[in-house]
This record gives C-alpha cells, sequence and structure tokens, in this order.
C-alpha cells in the first residue's frame, strides 16, 4: 500500500519525520518496505521566467533565452533547440548541477560556441505526460502556469515535496488497503486523534428511482449494493490536486468521473463503479449468478465465456460487469456521458478472486475485493465520491440512495483481562489494556475482569481473546514479553525418527572415508527423462505424477527415480570442470497410486549412490554399496541384470532374503551421450527396504578355542559363472567345518582355455570342539572337489 | 700375574672402546671371555698359586670380568643407540607429502537441519516427519486457510490436483499431529516445502522445520523461552531475540522473530543490513480456531508454533550467498562443509 504523507495528513496530525514515523509502525505490525523522498527525482530544478529570446549566431535551429531564475541564481542564459517558448513564459530550467528523474545531471557548457548554463525541460524529462499537466505533453518545452514566481523549486510546483511510505499490509487488516484505514492506525500508534471524513453537504436533486432500480438475487455473493445517480455530468480533466495523489499512488488519471473512484478506492478502499445510467437498459440493474456460456465483453476490449460461478451486474436484458472485476464495454463511461450511476458494493472476495483467477483478468478493483471489504466502506464510499462531483461542481447529485442492506450494527465481544494475560505469559493491568483499546476506538469498558468492546464494521479480524491480546501486546511492546523456560509444561521425551538414525549411519559412513559428497536435488524433473532412461513401457517409473502449474517443463513431474537427477548433477559438475567424484543423495520418489492422483501417493525414501570419472571402476562403488550393507548388518546378494540405462555386462540387482533392494552398474555408453556424462556407476537402494533389514547389532560371537586348517583351491569354470554361484556351492559343500571361504584371484588368459577363467578359493576349517586333524579336511576338500566338477562344471586347476 | 690381568684388561677396555659395531664387538666378547678366551685363560693359570694367594687373586680376575662385562654392556648399547639412529634416519620420509586420500562432505542443509533437530531433542521435542504432498485440507483450511482466502497469496502453491498440492509449509505437520495425538504436543518437524517462485533469492524447493507445543497453561512467554534457548544454542550465548508484530492465519498473536546477528553482535554489517538483527523465523500463539479445527479443547489447552527456514539458517551459518548454490551441488561447494 503506497501512502502518501500529504494525503495521510487529511486524515491525522503527524508532528514526526517518516523514518520515525515508519519505525512506529513496524513496532505495530505494519512493515514499512520503502521511504519514497519524491523530492529526491528533481534536484536544482527551477521555475524560471523568460525574459529575451534571440536568434543564436551560428545555429540557425537553436534559439539563446535570457531567463529570471529568481533571488538565488539570478539571471541565466540558456541555449535550447525547442521553438514553442516566448517571452513571459513560465518554464522548468535546470540549473547547473541538476539532477534529473532519470538519475541524468546537467551541467553548464557552450552549445555551438555560446554559453548555456543550463537546460529548460520537456514534460517527459521531468517524467509527466499529458496525464499530468496538459501542457507536458507537448513536443517542446513544458510551459508552466504563472502561480509561482521565478526561482521556486520545481518540486514546489509539482506538489513533489513529499514522501510516499510503502506499507505492507497483512492479510488480517483488509481495512488498511486504504489512506483512511493507515491513518486511523497511525492516530493509534502515535495516540492522537482520527480526524475522520469531512462533513459532507452537498444539496440533491430529483429522485434516483427516476434512473435505476436495484435487485441483487445473489444475495449469499452480494450483500449490500449501494446505487446513486449523479445527473448533467461534465466529463473534464481531474483537479490538479487529485492528479498529483493518484499519480503519487502509481495510478495514470484518466477523466474527473475515473479518477473519483479511483480516488476513493485509494482513500476509502472501496472499489467503485461508475455506469453511464442511459446505457443500462430497462433503467434495471440485478445482480446475479451469470447463465453458463453467457459472454460479457469487459473494458479490456476482451470477450469473456462466464459460466454459473461468475456473478454479473445486468440490465434488464444483458451482463454489464463482472461484479468486483471489470466493467463491460458496454455500459461504461465515455466523453458524451450526462447521467452515471455510481456502484458501491460488497462482493463476496472469494468469488471475485475465482473469477479474477478463470478469467484471467486482474483489476485494482480485483485485488482490493479478494482481499476483502468490510460492510461500512460502501456508504463513505459514496459520500466521499457524491462530495468530490459536489467540490469540483462536475454534476448535480440525484436525491435518494439504494441500498439493499440498511443499517450496518456494530459487534459486541466481551475478553477476560486473565484470559489476554494467559495468553501472553505476562501481566498487563487492566487499565493499560483499556487505554490500548479505547487508541484503537473499540470503545472499551472495563467490568471486574471482563472488558466488553464494540467493533467497528471494519476490524473483522477481531473475534476472540487471542486477537484482542495482539491488538494489546503490539502497542504494549513484544519488548515486554518475557523469556519463560518450558520447565512448568508436562515431561515429554525428546526422540528422533528411526529411519533417521539410519540415514545417520549411512552418512556418516559415505561422508566420512568413503570420500562420498552428499547432494540435495528438486523432486520435480523433466518428464524427457524415461526417453534419456530408455525406460520400459511397462516401467512403473513411467507413471508420473504431474505438476498442473509447474515453473517449465523441464521442472514439471514428480521424480520416481533419483537417476535422473542425480546424472544432471554429475553433468553440471563435469560442466564445470569437476571432472571426478562420489556423489550420493537421500531423497523421495512419488510413486502413485493412481492416475490421476485421488489419494496421496507413497513417498519413497531413496538413496542414490554415485562415481564419475576416468579412475573409477564398478568395484569401487559396490564397495561402497557393501560398506553400507555391512554398516546395517545386513547380508544381500548381488545378481547379474540388464536394466536399459546400464551396461549390461556390468549391471546387477541386489536383494536381500529375495526382495529387491535395487539396482547398481555402469551408465550405458548411450545413456552416457544423452546426459553429457563420462564413465559412470551408479546405485539406487530403497531406504525403507534397508531399515527394515537393518540390525543394530548380531548376537555375540565367541572367539575360536581351536586352531583353523586353511586350504587354497584353484578352480577353471565357465567364465559366466559368478564368484557368487562359486562361493554359494563351496560353502554348501563345505559343510559345518567350512568356516569360511573367500576368493583371492581370479585370471583368464595364458594358460586357461578360451572362454574359461581360474578362480582361487581360499578355504578355513575349524571345529568348535576340537583341533581338526588332516584327514577330517581332506575329506571335506575331496567332497567339495567332486561336487564343483559335478554341479558347476568346475574342474581343479 | 696381577699385571697381566690388568693388561688384558686394559687391552679389552682399548678393544671395546674402537669397536665400531655389534658383531665386532661380539667377536671382542669371545675372544677375551668366551671359553677359550684370553682372560679365561688366566683362571687356568690359578692352579699354580697358592691356597693363601688364591682367594684375593679370584677376587681381582672376578672384578676384572664384571668390569670388561659392564664395558660391554655399555658400548653395546651406544652401538645399539647409535645403529637404531642410522636407521630410523636412513627411513627419513617427507612429511609433508600427502596420500591422494580425503575424506566425503554432508550438505550443509542436512548439517544444519541435524544442528537444529538437536538443539530441540534437548528440550524434549520429538521428530515427527509427514507427506510433501499433501492434501488441501491439511495444508490451508485446518490451519484457517479457506479455499480462496487471501492468505493463500502469501505462499505460491504448486497443485497436483485441485485438492491436492504440494505443501508450501511444514506447518500441515501441526495438523496432522494434533488430529492424531492428544496432549502433551511437543514435535518438531523438518522437511522440504515447495513454493512456486523461482528467482535470484527463491527456490521452488527450500526446507523448513516447524515446531509445536501444546499443552495446558502455554504462552507466549513460553514461545520467547524457547527460542531464546534456542538462538543461544545455535548462534551463541551472547544472541538475543526480538518479536515484531506480525500476521499467520494458524497463529494469534503471530509474530516475526530476528535474532541478534551474529556476525557482528548487533552493532550492524553486510550480513544484517545494517540493522543489527536478522529474520530468522515466524512464530504465534497456536489459534483457538486451529485446535478447535484439529478436535482439540482451547479452553482447557493453548499452544505455540514456529517454523523457520533451514536453507537460510544454513545460508547465516556459512556465509552462503545464493540459495541457488545449495541446489547446483557444485563438488568444490559441497567439499566445504563436514
Amino acid at each position: 500500500m503506497k501512502v502518501p504523507f500529504s494525503w495521510l495528513k487529511d486524515y491525522v496530525d503527524i508532528d514526526v519525520s517518516p523514518e520515525i514515523l515508519a519505525e512506529k509502525m513496524v513496532k505495530a505490525g505494519f512493515e514499512v518496505e520503502e521511504i519514497i523522498d519524491l523530492s529526491a527525482a528533481c534536484k536544482k530544478i527551477i521555475v524560471a521566467k523568460i525574459l529575451s529570446i534571440a536568434s543564436h549566431p551560428d545555429a540557425d535551429k537553436l534559439i539563446v533565452c535570457q531567463l529570471d531564475c529568481g533571488e538565488t541564481y539570478g539571471q541565466k542564459q540558456i541555449v535550447t533547440g525547442a521553438h514553442n517558448v516566448k517571452v513571459g513564459d513560465y518554464v522548468p530550467a535546470c540549473m547547473h548541477g541538476a539532477v534529473l528523474p532519470n538519475g541524468k545531471t546537467i551541467t553548464k557548457g557552450k552549445l555551438r560556441g555560446v554559453l548555456s548554463e543550463g537546460m529548460m525541460c520537456g514534460g517527459s524529462e521531468l517524467d509527466l505526460t499529458s496525464d499530468d499537466y496538459e501542457a507536458a505533453g507537448v513536443d517542446g518545452i513544458f510551459i508552466l502556469d504563472d502561480r509561482f514566481a521565478p526561482g521556486t523549486d520545481i518540486n514546489v510546483y509539482l506538489q513533489n515535496n513529499d514522501y510516499v511510505l510503502d506499507i505492507g499490509v497483512t492479510a488480517n487488516r483488509p481495512d488498511c488497503n486504504s489512506i483512511i484505514g493507515i491513518a486511523r492506525e497511525v492516530a493509534a500508534v502515535l495516540n492522537v486523534p482520527f480526524k475522520g471524513l469531512p462533513d459532507v453537504n452537498f444539496t440533491e436533486s430529483d429522485d434516483i428511482n427516476n434512473f435505476v432500480s436495484v435487485k441483487v438475487e445473489a444475495t449469499d455473493l452480494c450483500p449490500r449494493y449501494i446505487a446513486k445517480a449523479v445527473k448533467n455530468i461534465k466529463i473534464a480533466r481531474s483537479p490538479e490536486i487529485i492528479r498529483r495523489r493518484l499519480r503519487k499512488v502509481g495510478i495514470r488519471p484518466i477523466n474527473n468521473i475515473v479518477d473519483i473512484t479511483n480516488y476513493v478506492l485509494i482513500e476509502i478502499g472501496q472499489p467503485m463503479h461508475s455506469f453511464d445510467a442511459n446505457k443500462i437498459g430497462g433503467k434495471q440493474i440485478i445482480v446475479r449468478r451469470a447463465n453458463d456460456g453467457e459472454k460479457i465483453v469487459t473494458l479490456d476490449e476482451k470477450e469473456n465465456l462466464l459460466t454459473q460461478d461468475n456473478l454479473v451486474i445486468c440490465d434488464q436484458d444483458k451482463p454489464v460487469a463482472l461484479a468486483g472485476v471489470m466493467g463491460g464495454i458496454n455500459s461504461g463511461i465515455a466523453s458524451d456521458t450526462t447521467d452515471v450511476v455510481f456502484e458501491a458494493a460488497c462482493f463476496k472476495r472469494d468469488n471475485v478472486r475465482r473469477t479474477s483467477r478463470k478469467l484471467g483478468i486482474r483489476s485494482d478493483s480485483s485485488a482490493r475485493f479478494e482481499k476483502g471489504i468490510d460492510f461500512l466502506s460502501q456508504e463513505l464510499a459514496v459520500k466521499r465520491t457524491c462530495q468530490l462531483i459536489s467540490e469540483q461542481g462536475i454534476g448535480d447529485i440525484v436525491g435518494g440512495v439504494i441500498d439493499t442492506l440498511g443499517k450496518v450494527e456494530n459487534r459486541v465481544l466481551t475478553v477476560s483481562v486473565k484470559k489476554i494475560n494467559a495468553i501472553l505469559g505476562i501481566t498487563i493491568p487492566s487499565e493499560v489494556m483499556v487505554d490500548i483499546l479505547a487508541r484503537l476506538s473499540l470503545n472499551p469498558i472495563l467490568d471486574g475482569d471482563s472488558i466488553t468492546l464494540t467493533i467497528p464494521g471494519y476490524r473483522e479480524d477481531l473475534v476472540n481473546a487471542n486477537d484482542i491480546a495482539e491488538e494489546v501486546i503490539r502497542f504494549y511492546g513484544y519488548d515486554n514479553i518475557e523469556s519463560k523456560p518450558l520447565d512448568g509444561l508436562s515431561q515429554t521425551q525428546g526422540k528422533n525418527t528411526f529411519s533417521h538414525e539410519t540415514e545417520t549411519k549411512i552418512r556418516n559412513l559415505l561422508s566420512g572415508t568413503s570420500e562420498y559428497h552428499e547432494c540435495v536435488s528438486y523432486s520435480f524433473i523433466s518428464p524427457s527423462f524415461a526417453r534419456k532412461m530408455r525406460l520400459p513401457e511397462d516401467d512403473y517409473r513411467n507413471n508420473v505424477i504431474e505438476l498442473m502449474n509447474p515453473l517449465g517443463e523441464e521442472l514439471s513431474v514428480m521424480r520416481t527415480t533419483l537417476f535422473h537427477s542425480m546424472l544432471n548433477l554429475i553433468a553440471g559438475n563435469n560442466a564445470r570442470g569437476n571432472k571426478s567424484s562420489k556423489l550420493y543423495e537421500i531423497g523421495k520418489v512419488y510413486l502413485p497410486h493412481s492416475l490421476p492422483l485421488n489419494e496421496l501417493p507413497d513417498e519413497k525414501p531413496v538413496l542414490m549412490l554415485a562415481e564419475f570419472g576416468q579412475d573409477k571402476n564398478f568395484y569401487s562403488i559396490k564397495n561402497a554399496v557393501r560398506a553400507v550393507l555391512e554398516k546395517l548388518n545386513i547380508k544381500a546378494d548381488f545378481t547379474p541384470a540388464v536394466k536399459p540405462w546400464l551396461h549390461p555386462g556390468r549391471s546387477a540387482v541386489i536383494t536381500i532374503d529375495g526382495e529387491e533392494l535395487g539396482y547398481i552398474g555402469e551408465i550405458h555408453p548411450d545413456v552416457q551421450k544423452d546426459y553429457k556424462v563420462e564413465l559412470t556407476y551408479v546405485a539406487e537402494l530403497w531406504l525403507d527396504v534397508l531399515t527394515k533389514h537393518e540390525k543394530s547389532h548380531l548376537p555375540f560371537v565367541d572367539l575360536p578355542k581351536y586352531p583353523a586348517i586353511t586350504r587354497d583351491l584353484a578352480f577353471v569354470t565357465d567364465k559366466q559363472v559368478t564368484a557368487q554361484t562359486l562361493l554359494n556351492e563351496v560353502k554348501r559343500l563345505g559343510g559345518k567345518l567350512l568356516e569360511n571361504a573367500s576368493i583371492f584371484d581370479v585370471y583368464s588368459g595364458k594358460g586357461i582355455e578360451q572362454g574359461k577363467k581360474s578362480v582361487a578359493i581360499a578355504l578355513s576349517f575349524r571345529a568348535k570342539d576340537r583341533t581338526l586333524v588332516d584327514t577330517e579336511v581332506n575329506a571335506v576338500i575331496d567332497k567339495i572337489i567332486a561336487g564343483m566338477q559335478k554341479n558347476l562344471g568346475a574342474t581343479l586347476r | 700375574m696381577f699385571d697381566i690381568i690388568k693388561q688384558i684388561v686394559e687391552k679389552c677396555r682399548l678393544a671395546i672402546e674402537e669397536a665400531t659395531d655389534t658383531s665386532i664387538l661380539a667377536d671382542i666378547k669371545v675372544r677375551f671371555l668366551g671359553k677359550n678366551g684370553e682372560y679365561t685363560g688366566i683362571l687356568r693359570g690359578m692352579k699354580n698359586l697358592s691356597p693363601e694367594e688364591r682367594p684375593s687373586f679370584g677376587k681381582f680376575v672376578n672384578e676384572g670380568r664384571a668390569f670388561i662385562e659392564q664395558k660391554i654392556a655399555e658400548k653395546e648399547a651406544q652401538l645399539k643407540a647409535e645403529e637404531q639412529r642410522k636407521k630410523l634416519e636412513s627411513e627419513t620420509i617427507d612429511v609433508t607429502l600427502d596420500d591422494d586420500s580425503a575424506i566425503g562432505s554432508i550438505h550443509p542443509l542436512t548439517l544444519v537441519k541435524d544442528e537444529i533437530v538437536n538443539i530441540f531433542l534437548g528440550l524434549g521435542f520429538e521428530v515427527k516427519e509427514g507427506p510433501e504432498i499433501e492434501t488441501d485440507m491439511f495444508n490451508f483450511q485446518l490451519l484457517n486457510v479457506p479455499k480462496d482466502h487471501p492468505a493463500r497469496d502469501m505462499q505460491d502453491t504448486f497443485y497436483l490436483t485441485d485438492n491436492i498440492l504440494l505443501r508450501t509449509h511444514t506447518s500441515p505437520m501441526q495438523a496432522r499431529v494434533m488430529t492424531t495425538e492428544k496432549p502433551p504436543i511437543r514435535i518438531i518437524c523438518p522437511g522440504k516445502v515447495y513454493r512456486s517462485d523461482d528467482d535470484a533469492t527463491h527456490s521452488p524447493i527450500f526446507n523448513q522445520v516447524e515446531g509445536l507445543v501444546i499443552d495446558k497453561g502455554v504462552s507466549l512467554s513460553h514461545l520467547k523461552g524457547c527460542l531464546d534457548m534456542f538462538a543461544k544454542a545455535m548462534f551463541g550465548k551472547e544472541t538475543k531475540t526480538r518479536f515484531r508484530p506480525s500476521y499467520f492465519p494458524f497463529t494469534e498473536p503471530s509474530v516475526e522473530v530476528d535474532v541478534s546477528c551474529s556476525m557482528c553482535g548487533g552493532k550492524g554489517c553486510k550480513l544484517c543490513k545494517g540493522t543489527g538483527w536478522i529474520e530468522v523465523l515466524g512464530a504465534g500463539v497456536v489459534n483457538p480456531d486451529v485446535l478447535t479445527n484439529c478436535g482439540i479443547d482451547p479452553e482447557e489447552y493453548s499452544g505455540f508454533a514456529f517454523g523457520f527456514g533451514v536453507d537460510r539458517m544454513a545460508m547465516i551459518k556459512y556465509g552462503i550467498p545464493h540459495i541457488r548454490l545449495m541446489y547446483e551441488n557444485d563438488v568444490r561447494v559441497l567439499k566445504q562443509y563436514k
């Protein structure tokens, strides 16, 4: 809300600087985003009078003017190329060192050899148009009127010795989206009286019933509708003060009638609409829901197709305005308008909001209605409108008013002093509360512990004791709130979630000497992931939840895998010259039960690991995964598997007791190209499967009492037989006495038949209850050798 | 005889003194004290002595032997020390060289989130996590923000359907817990939140931590006490908090909370834009309408709630200048946080 200091002073006496007022307003809950000094735009620009004009000796197009620049500056010579000036004219003149609104500094200098001690300004150079001053729009110098003597600061002429406070108004205080609303708060803050609207005296003639009748059918969406007529209107420019004030709050002046409605909108906070009375068919205004398929062309010349959700103002046969949003082109004010019907209505904010969003029309009016308009403003707004018209003498106010609501009663609210103190946790004396509430015009009456308040119509936000507690404390001062420990409250136990503890273990492990760096990426991704990953059609990852209003295609679907995010992070790092690293992310994927979404989806946490760079290999990332598994005391199996986004010979699925934990592997070269990454290994694991199988510790195993016997065996097998298969078979055949078996060498090449490999396995045998003898071990070894031959075709090397 | 002994002992002493390594010393030991050693040979001469002479001679011989043994031991110790010194010297490495191993890193958002959560765990708060994809009911309606309420403009929302959305704050967890659990409630809810603004100072995804306390007799002063404690733990013992009035639909009274600037101690600097204060969170007394919406009797119970941005906290704590840096995940940035 932009509030000119000068306008505010119409309603409250302010004896402090804008800065101090801003500070006090912040403490009362109104953030002052900016204090704009309007005079700062023009420096050393003054009113000057042209004394004489001579031609330039060396330039046909230039003239040399002598100007009276007042006492301070004296007489100055200025050369100009403009030809709309004549002797005796008053003009804005930049003195040496002047600054224009666009930031440009003007200095004296020579123009084709003749001294020019400044510059005369055109309207646009002062950031003015013909909307502000008629003469500001002409091509050439802005000719001023002679109200101000030469030497007068141009800011005085432009009424710019003023400040504009840009005040942030919270959603609970729609009443403060107006000059009078802010003025009421300022009065309370400074503890001075709010002056109120001036008493309005204007004469009326004729009868409104001769001009219009009003029928509200949709009373639920329009609880109040006031119509007031003015006849014999003379459309013209508004007085300077109106135009200047509108400009200060960012509104372009148009004509006296439109300007008055805008002026009232800013001052009172009530959007008004003006109809050309002669364009209202049947002299009837009907407020109703639109019929499905009904159409209206609004003032922005846009045709809108309406539904029953839209509230419209209609004459006897067609919509003439979109209620609270924008008028129709068929009923608006034109230069030949003579009779006007002003509308001041209360439309329900949610309906205005919906219509505005649905049709994509935003206006100052809809913005205001969306925030909420109280029931009192309509009456005030109509009064103020009539007053301004009467002051300007631009029309005859028609007698009578149509008001569909009539009188509005103030609400009464009773609160307990004790309760307010209990909410705040401090003790504020009841007299102090009463004083504060009186400043807010809530007419408090204290009776023992209870305070009875009369709530004015514009304070719809005050409904319970908490609301009143806030009113009291924002004036009593938040700095007076004491700091109380939680000791007196019930005993509670602090605890974290189980999954958080698992995640912390994983993080500490990976981010420790495993050299992994944790990443955090966006939860929404580009739908192109499916193509880039070459997902088969029936893959569950294709079932993505789409955003209705994404920021862009690239961020338009909720991810069903962390693969895409991770690969993009790697590509980003590659592009920045980080060619080799290890990354991981713990994040969620979003898996719908059905599409379109009709219930909340599953949000499953995933652990994504990646290693990239020419120095990386499969076993390094596998080690990281194994470390995670070991840390959580989980045994898992790695089985070769083909995933379209992975190298078919270097990928595996990982399972725990048959339950799928995830996949691991090298990125397929085609996928590498698509993501613009180089050699990369990834693993994507379900975190909830890890948590499910995690054991905080395993049962204690006593140290062995008897020595072990170790043997090494090397088998020659087909290359396709996996290490896991070999070990599993050896362990099965080894029985109880085989304590451990591990592969220590895999060899293929010279001496080994093509398509075969030699796998060397270290075996360790031990009994719990005795020292083993060679013969026992030999028997088991024989069994293993025979079994490996028979079951896997593996021969002893 | 005595003279001979003296000569041998002297000869032996010289030999020991000249020995340059332990093997020479071992040879000396054999040469003099071995079975057939020079000194041992003297004992054999004892049989030629008279019984009267024997004791004193024997004593003299033994003393000489002990002397030699001691000298050898001393020399041996000296030589061994010298040999070890040389060995160690030869093993000298350049300790300023590094192997290329390093450690990984934890994302600053995780570090700060954990730090915040740990402070509240100590204050008896329980961590609760909830869905990021939420219903309009929990995200807005139960929190006093009906459909088409102007307060919805405060939080630009990503919608998935007309009634399902990406949560715009962690506050729906307040409603989720209040509708399912009985007071006393003391919870802290960290998590990702989403808003559809995307510019230099905003990220469409960021992280919040929500706190909620519901009990009998909870007041705004308890909120102040709780946040004072937190601010001191998070930003240092000298940190002060300041309340400014504000508005949130689900708290009343509502406040913005500033902490005194940890960088300049309140004097005013670039971080606090010269004000000495940094805005860190929004908070307030739980609006009784919200309690009623969630099935808790506002006559019996009251509470406070607060919510703050983890990203902002991390930026303040680590001096990270742009929020975007958190989500770019440039390894050179990530490496800085452990």
